[in-house]
């Protein structure tokens, strides 16, 4: 199963769609989860994801904005979308009753 | 260009060259303190050369070859200079074969271990050459001959690096050259050992040629893949 980091970078690719790539990754996590990321975390995880057939990345172009440098771009394969779609999956079932979690009716339980 | 950014750039070159690229474009990008930059590029500086150290091949390169071979190949260059300085002039033949020899296999044993070092762990380089110049600063600064320069101590140095810049670059050796190469130190060595002006323990210094060797035929592979 995934990790959460994982989870969390594999759902952001996926958002970004054809725009995925580290620094805008890396911005988007900042903004949804209030943390920012280390590029170290990132592009280390971002291999072993890569490794696993989770990912799949690409040297993109380069632009002015960034000094004339290329961009490592980034696409979630479906081996990718369902181990997400699991830990998400595994992560609901696992919540259910849980205190903090908003019922079927729209109330808190607790 | 700030301080900062010279620094985290000089930092990135411990980095893949696309990941450097890529790295440091993210950083533009994001417009973040070159400070920050800075500690970010090390922290994935720092994980990255983690990950290589889990591999054998830095911890053969530095501590299997580039620690031991440096005292020893500072031996061999002591002897390569007290033996230049007895040459009883041209008349004595047996005197300058053995010199030449002594050279000869200074220089291979010297390129050969900077090639091996460079070809196995180009990454992780800077720790081997830590590992080869911490011995040679301990020794150049307890060198008593009072005939011989400290310098004398260092005659392998450029043959090493020569070897190593090569080995970084990944020239390819033929299994034909390679394999010359090894019978010839080996014969030299044989020489050597048959006048008794072989230390036993610079055997040592050979795995590094028939390493080549061994290699070769793989090398000229991927060079027929590519």
């Amino acid at each position: 199963m995934l990790g959460e980091f994982e989870y969390v970078l594999i759902t952001t690719a996926a958002g970004l769609g054809g725009q995925a790539y580290g620094a805008a990754i890396r911005e988007q996590i900042a903004r949804t989860t209030g943390r920012k990321c280390s590029l170290g975390a990132l592009y280390t995880t971002i291999d072993r994801l890569e490794t696993k057939g989770l990912l799949k990345t690409w040297m993109g172009d380069a632009t002015p904005q960034r000094g004339g440098r290329a961009k490592r771009m980034i696409r979630v394969t479906a081996k990718g979308v369902q181990a997400a779609k699991d830990f998400y999956d595994a992560v609901t079932r696992v919540s259910r009753g849980a205190s903090w979690v908003v019922n079927q009716t729209g109330g808190s339980a607790g | 260009m700030s301080l900062g950014w010279s620094l985290t750039e000089v930092a990135a070159h411990l980095l893949h060259h696309e990941e450097r690229e890529v790295v440091l474009g993210d950083l533009s990008e994001a417009h973040e303190s070159t400070w920050h930059g800075l500690l970010d590029v090390l922290g994935l500086v720092t994980r990255r050369q983690l990950q290589l150290w889990q591999n054998w091949r830095p911890w053969l390169s530095g501590f299997g070859l580039a620690l031991p071979s440096s005292f020893l190949l500072m031996g061999a260059s002591v002897g390569v200079s007290t033996a230049y300085q007895s040459l009883n002039g041209p008349r004595d033949i047996d005197q300058h074969l053995l010199f030449i020899c002594q050279v000869l296999l200074l220089a291979a044993w010297s390129w050969s271990g900077g090639f091996v070092v460079g070809k196995l762990s180009r990454l992780t380089l800077w720790a081997s050459v830590l590992l080869c110049l911490t011995p040679c600063l301990f020794c150049m600064v307890r060198f008593r001959i009072p005939s011989l320069s400290r310098a004398s101590l260092l005659l392998f140095l450029l043959p090493a690096v020569v070897g190593a810049l090569q080995g970084v670059r990944r020239i390819q050796i033929s299994l034909k050259a390679g394999f010359a190469l090894a019978v010839s130190v080996t014969a030299l060595m044989v020489f050597m050992c048959s006048s008794g002006r072989l230390w036993f323990v610079n055997w040592s210094l050979i795995w590094p040629v028939w390493y080549i060797v061994s290699t070769a035929p793989h090398a000229s592979r991927e060079v027929e893949r590519s």
